[in-house]
């Protein structure tokens, strides 16, 4: 909320400056965001001195100034022709400013004449209210220097951020309460004079329909009003709060918002059919042409002012454009309200549309200060409207506002503070909150109507002590029992897999949890697949962030494609996150490793030497992890997912349970996207891996050294291309064979000279006893079965 | 062999073999004097031709001097050996080395680590929550019906389902305060969302949520734990200070602000001339929160907090747009390695 500190001063003796101001506030709750100079936000508004005035011909309406900022010279179009004449001094808007009345100031070309600002007259200028004549300077004004330094001007504003629960600080003369209440400057009080006699009978009649909607209704007629222009004071403040003057008597109705925080509603009393002021639910489907020139359809959860016949008004949020006073109307009725906050919020949400009414209707107003304001606006309406006649105030106040009784005890306080603040400390503070009586031991508190977020005792322990000073109550250790949980299997794992794959070379990412739909159809998946059903987002940010994903893939590419945007054309990256499958209530949330290599992978790069990231770099890359996480992962050959290459892709499988996808992305999936191939992927559902986690590990096998050396055989063969090396590896460990330790793969080879069918392979096996150093008549004896067998299994050819 | 012989043999041999120069001298005054013919062999072997007193004295003192030389060779030798390695071209050391491969934990994930494990060396238990959740758990038992106004604090994405993405990490205080009994101390890190997008706002960020509840942890200790944990963080001469606040989940309220990093609390633009940083909003958890678990209020008290992780990033690594950390471009990824 802004908070004119010249308006503020009205209400309570500022004694310090704004910026101690704007601390005190702020270590008080209210956080003052933003100190500024409402006319220094206006941009540059500088003196210039007008050098020369022409009058083209072809220019009726306006002439044409030459003028200087002392060091520059600028020519200006103005319509104030009987007014320039060289030598004068006026105050020139640049382009890019503002005036006082937020009209943008910008370059513009009549007729090829080109003109680079504008001459402002005092009220533009926000500083009278005159119109007509240009603000005008001293021949000797220095030049190019802003106006308002030369007429040593400031108009300096607070930005506050009020918090929801405080509805009585937005207004003026609540933060002027509520900065008595902080430092006990003298707060000053509103004075009457005429708005406090009596009136005329009300020759109309006001109902409260709708009790749970309205609680308190006060009106009031004003006979022979002119409406016009507000003066120029009014106007003013609305422009250094934000608001737009429309008329003296709309203004006033914002005026006093302002000042009070208390929304008022004026009416063209000769538009209300029947003379009644009806406050009641709206009718299904009951139509409003409003202010803002939109129509709105209400239902009956809407609470409306409506007269014998019709709506009139969205009761505390905004009133009709057919009722509103304009300049004809001459008689007019003055509403000052208070209700329901709850209402008044749905409704405004179920409208979308939120004013200065609704937003202080929502964040309570006073009950009790309602007359204040009314008297206020009367006040204001008899001095600047001179209406002839009005009439006397209607109080509809069916259920008057009862307010709570707080207890708390000394020891409260010191229990919820861990610090005993001093009895007569907190019986001073009570005592400026509200009605105190005190029993034995025990504060009684009713607080004070416009006080309407003190509550509950804890709600007075936040009052002594933000009073008090939060930085004046000490800083404590808790004393708790030593005890405390190891972190879950989930935690620990997946820090070990970050961990691991950092160490393996590759990054984290992190991406946002949403995605484009478009993506998944262009992964190809078939129309029955899961992924494809997806949680949507009712009010996405925009339509690439619209689906939850089901799957990191997306995402993983849409990084690949920022960096290759982008110079990066190498990557190694994984992600950890959710993906979200639809459910009855909320959703079902697994979580996902997800990992992408592309391009080169940088080995030893002064000895020249890179290579494009292959297949079983994301392999053993996988491989690794499941070892170092004791899983026995299975990569059976040709997945089946539809966006990865049959012929170089796996799907992962963890006791006979899919756990996972690795592979290379399909060439045309890579072109949609437009990215370099290959891109090689992998997806692990790391809460399926949790779970078998916790059913089973699997054991250490502690190896000793060796007490006898062991010794290998080699064997070279060639054998077809077609037969895989995990079918080799699979014979080999059934045949059982004595003192065989382990197997490696020596060599493969295929190209010419050998056939194009076959490939050659080199195994070596090691051999090995525990009791004693095996004979090399032996092992060759080994080597010479084994070899026989693989031969005669596989038809290979010895080499 | 005279005594004299013997006393001028030893000197000179000596002073030969520290003169020598390199290993082909040192090898040439070895041969000279401990060589087959050498003149101590030779001498060793002329003792057969003396007398037995003095074959006995005389061969002692022979003997003595080849241990000494040939001490005194080893030595020579090793430190000849020694000159020429250091003699020895190298190769450019000023080559880089060859590296393993070595990448880098997210700077969200670091900072959300080193937050969890100041508050786990507490004795906090780290817990986690549902992303997409119930308006129930985000806000009705946080004590924000559906019209209350705080609501306008949070934006919020809402699904087809009728469910919402948390806006806070505070549902996992009421889940966690649902799954055990008090006492109790949690700290819950995770994605939140939010519909709003800038330069300083990102639909989905990162918070820490923390909570202790107790009989008697008072609003003294918030104070305490969470002025440690600033500390912590950004460095033991970080100052603090709290100011009032409003949550609809914490009464009385706090907000923490910390003396500015950047300008040491000078005043510059990050902390627009304030000298203070806000880095988290705190609380003593409100009895109607307390009341939604069925917790006895007149038993249980305690503190809650939550914290922008990226806010905290963004001070820690002098980050000015939240968006890097999602655009995920290497060469900022490279740089928290
Ligand atoms: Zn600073």
């Amino acid at each position: 909320m802004r908070v004119p500190l010249s308006w503020l001063s009205e209400f309570i003796e500022l004694k310090k400056s704004p910026e101690e101001i704007a601390e005190i506030l702020t270590l008080s709750g209210h956080e003052v965001e933003e100190i500024f100079d409402l006319y220094k936000r206006l941009g540059e508004i500088v003196t210039v001195k007008i050098l020369e005035v022409y009058s083209p011909e072809d220019l009726k309406e306006v002439v044409l100034c030459k003028v200087t900022d002392g060091r520059d010279t600028f020519t200006v179009l103005t319509s104030a022709k009987d007014q320039v004449k060289p030598g004068l001094c006026v105050a020139l808007a640049k382009p890019g400013s503002y005036t006082f009345s937020h009209q943008k100031v910008e370059v513009k070309e009549v007729k090829n004449y080109r003109s680079e600002g504008m001459f402002l007259s005092p009220f533009e200028a926000g500083i009278s209210e005159e119109k007509h004549a240009l603000l005008t300077f001293p021949k000797d004004v220095p030049l190019g220097r802003s106006i308002y330094e030369i007429l040593n001007l400031e108009e300096p504003v607070l930005e506050i951020a009020i918090t929801p629960n405080r509805g009585d600080l937005l207004s003026l003369y609540g933060v002027a309460r509520e900065l008595n209440l902080i430092t006990g400057w003298e707060l000053k009080t509103f004075t009457f004079d005429k708005a406090l006699l009596e009136g005329e009978p009300f020759s109309g009649e006001i109902k409260i329909l709708e009790e749970e909607g309205c609680f308190r209704y006060l009106g009031r007629i004003f006979r022979g009003v002119k409406v016009s222009e507000s003066p120029f004071f009014i106007i003013k403040r609305l422009f250094l709060c934000g608001l737009r003057p429309i008329n003296n008597i709309v203004d006033i109705t914002n005026y006093v918002l302002l000042e009070v925080g208390q929304p008022l509603h004026a009416f063209d009393w000769k538009k209300i059919s029947g003379k009644q002021i009806l406050i009641r639910r709206a009718k299904p489907g009951e139509k409003l042409l409003m202010l803002d020139g939109v129509e709105r359809i209400f239902t009956e959860k809407d609470l409306v002012i409506a007269d014998a016949e019709k709506a009139l008004v969205l009761a505390g949020i905004m009133g009709g454009e057919e009722s509103g006073v304009k300049e004809n109307t001459e008689e007019v009725f003055l509403e000052a309200a208070w209700f329901n906050p709850k209402w008044i919020r749905l409704s405004s949400q179920r409208h979308r549309l939120s004013t200065e009414s609704s937003y202080r209707f929502e964040r309570k107003v006073d009950p009790e200060g309602i007359p204040l304001a009314a008297l206020r606006a009367t006040e204001l309406i008899l001095k600047i409207a001179t209406p002839t006649g009005f009439s006397q105030l209607v109080d509809l106040y069916p259920r008057p506002y009862k307010r709570p009784l707080i207890k708390i005890t000394p020891k409260k306080f010191a229990k919820i503070l861990g610090f005993e603040i001093q009895k007569d400390f907190i019986i001073e503070t009570l005592k400026k909150l509200g009605d105190l009586q005190i029993e034995n031991e025990t504060f009684k508190l009713i607080p004070f109507s416009y006080r309407q977020d003190l509550e509950i005792p804890e709600d007075l322990v936040e009052e002594v002590a933000r009073l008090y000073g939060y930085d004046q109550i000490p800083d404590t250790f808790p004393i708790a029992e030593l005890k405390a949980k190891a972190p879950t299997l989930e935690i620990k794992t997946e820090r070990k897999i970050k961990e691991l794959l950092k160490g393996f070379g590759l990054f984290e990412v992190i991406t946002y949890s949403f995605i484009h739909p478009e993506i998944l159809e262009k992964l190809n998946l078939s129309k029955e697949d899961e992924r494809l059903k997806v949680l949507e987002i009712e009010n996405p940010i925009a339509s690439h962030l619209s689906v939850m994903r089901t799957t990191l893939i997306p995402s993983l590419l849409e990084v690949a494609k920022f960096n290759a945007t982008r110079e990066v054309e190498d990557l190694a990256i994984f992600e950890i996150g959710k993906v979200f499958f639809p459910e009855k209530e909320l959703a079902k949330e697994k979580v996902h490793l997800g990992i992408l290599l592309k391009g080169e992978k940088k080995l030893l790069p002064w000895e020249g030497y890179k290579r494009k990231y292959d297949l079983f770099d994301l392999k053993g890359i996988l491989e690794e992890l499941f070892s170092a996480l004791k899983l026995e992962v299975e990569f059976r050959p040709f997945s089946t997912e539809p966006f990865l290459k049959r012929g170089f892709s796996y799907d992962l499988y963890l006791s006979g349970i899919k756990i996972g996808l690795a592979g290379a992305i399909k060439n045309f999936i890579l072109e949609r996207l437009d990215l370099k191939r290959p891109v090689f992927i992998a997806e692990v559902n790391l809460s399926e891996i949790y779970n078998l986690l916790k059913e089973k590990k699997k054991p250490l096998k502690i190896h000793k050294p060796p007490k006898f050396p062991s010794t290998f055989r080699d064997i070279s063969f060639l054998l077809d291309k077609e037969i895989p090396f995990s079918e080799i590896l699979s014979y080999v460990n059934s045949l059982e064979i004595p003192y065989f330790e382990k197997l490696e793969l020596l060599a493969l080879y295929e190209g010419p000279p050998i056939p194009e069918t076959k490939k050659s392979i080199t195994l070596r096996f090691w051999f090995r006893s525990e009791e004693r150093t095996l004979q090399d008549e032996e092992v060759n004896t080994l080597q010479d079965e084994i070899a026989k067998k693989i031969f005669e299994y596989f038809k290979a050819i010895p080499r | 062999m005279k005594p004299e012989e013997l006393e001028a043999l030893k000197e000179r041999a000596l002073k030969e073999l520290s003169s020598a120069k390199n290993l082909a001298d040192l090898e040439a005054l070895r041969v000279k004097y401990l060589g087959k013919k050498g003149e101590i062999t030779q001498a060793l072997k002329s003792l057969k031709d003396l007398p037995l007193e003095e074959k006995k004295t005389v061969g002692a003192k022979l003997n003595e001097l080849k241990e000494i030389l040939e001490e005194f060779y080893k030595e020579k030798k090793n430190s000849l050996l020694l000159e020429e390695e250091d003699r020895e071209e190298g190769i450019d050391l000023t080559l880089p080395g060859r590296k393993p491969e070595r990448g880098a934990l997210h700077p969200l994930t670091q900072t959300i680590e080193e937050i969890c494990e100041i508050f786990t060396r507490l004795g906090f238990e780290v817990v986690t929550g549902p992303e997409v959740e119930s308006d129930h758990y985000n806000f009705t038992a946080l004590n924000i019906p559906e019209w209350h106004p705080a609501r306008d604090m949070q934006a919020t994405f809402y699904l087809k389902n009728g469910a919402l993405l948390r806006t806070h990490t505070s549902p996992m205080q009421i889940r966690a305060m649902l799954e055990r009994t008090p006492p109790l101390r949690i700290i819950a890190p995770g994605k939140v969302y939010r519909c709003d997008a800038d330069v300083r706002h990102s639909p989905m960020f990162h918070q820490v949520e923390g909570l202790m509840i107790d009989d008697k942890t008072s609003f003294s200790d918030l104070k305490g734990i969470l002025s440690f944990f600033a500390r912590e963080i950004f460095g033991e001469k970080t100052k603090v200070r709290f100011r009032p606040s409003y949550f609809p989940f914490t009464e009385p309220s706090v907000e923490m602000d910390i003396s500015c990093v950047i300008c040491d609390g000078k005043g510059c633009r990050v902390c627009s001339q304030t000298g203070w940083l806000e880095i988290l909003g705190a609380g003593m958890v409100h009895p109607e929160v307390l009341k939604a678990v069925n917790y006895d209020i007149s038993k249980w008290q305690g503190f809650a907090f939550g914290l922008g992780v990226e806010r905290i990033a963004m001070i820690k690594f002098g980050i000015d747009d939240i968006r890097l950390f999602f655009d995920n471009h290497l060469n900022f990824l490279e740089s928290f390695k």
